[in-house]
């Protein structure tokens, strides 16, 4: 049997792989796909934590179902996010975006 | 015995292809192993004995979330750049900051030592119970999101000279 733990470990060092990713890289796909690596990582959490004790509640899972309809929707809206800001300015590198900078 | 050789399997394809996610140059490959660590997931929430949700796992995120992210990476130029301007200037800050925090945290997550439920089948049941008994009007809430989500993304992306 594998105990609750481990699968929270996993889960942490999934969800710190992401944020690294998100503060360390350039490229604003692949800042996406990091987010998504820290949604992932989120999900095996509230499931591991839902079969606590060995006793299965799906309200776990239903979190995670919602986990799952925020993660397609901020997908959705941040590549159409990039492509308009690729459209006004032929770049995808988040450094040379500064438009906003105080 | 055989779950932990299992779990240890997925363990390694999460965490190697979640660094490669990070460290790989190639944007590509980067996409298709963020697919990897996934799929992998899923496996974990088969382990858990929750094979409805890895199966959702395995159409939203492997399927619909990839395919996504693939067209994302055909429409912006991807070229090459020397590794030095790989990572951003913040990056020994955010090492600084974020470490003492994962450290702390993944020494945390250990103590829990309770067991966690097989597989024993059949969540399918008590899930749809939850979600159009208990969780009705969040889910009714959350198609309004999808929708809000698409009309924005079309809006977002629509030409304005035609």
């Amino acid at each position: 049997m594998i105990p609750l733990g481990a699968f929270v470990a996993v889960s942490a060092v999934l969800f710190f792989i992401g944020v690294t990713g998100v503060l360390v890289r350039r490229n604003a796909v692949v800042i996406l796909m990091c987010v998504e690596l820290m949604l992932n990582a989120t999900n095996l959490a509230l499931v591991a934590f839902s079969r606590r004790g060995g006793i299965p509640d799906e309200r776990g899972s239903v979190f995670v179902v919602f986990v799952f309809v925020v993660a397609a929707a901020e997908v959705a809206v941040g590549l159409a996010i990039i492509l308009a800001l690729y459209r006004n300015r032929p770049t995808v590198d988040v450094d040379e975006v500064h438009a906003m900078k105080g | 015995m055989i779950e932990a050789a299992f779990f240890a399997l997925l363990v390694i394809g999460m965490v190697g292809a979640g660094a490669g996610v990070v460290l790989l140059n190639r944007i590509t490959g980067a996409a298709l192993l963020m697919a990897f660590t996934f799929l992998c997931n899923a496996g974990m929430f088969l382990l858990l004995g929750a094979e409805t949700i890895a199966m959702f796992q395995v159409l939203i995120y492997v399927g619909a979330i990839t395919v996504l992210i693939l067209y994302g990476v055909m429409f912006t130029p991807q070229r090459d750049r020397p590794y030095a301007l790989f990572f951003q200037k913040q990056t020994p800050l955010a090492a600084l900051f974020v470490a003492p925090i994962a450290i702390a945290v993944a020494v945390f997550s250990f103590s829990f030592r309770d067991s966690t439920a097989g597989p024993k089948g059949a969540d399918l049941a008590p899930l749809a119970t939850s979600v159009f008994r208990d969780f009705a009007f969040p889910f009714e809430v959350a198609s309004v999101l999808l929708l809000a989500a698409m009309v924005g993304a079309i809006v977002l992306v629509k030409r304005e000279d035609e």
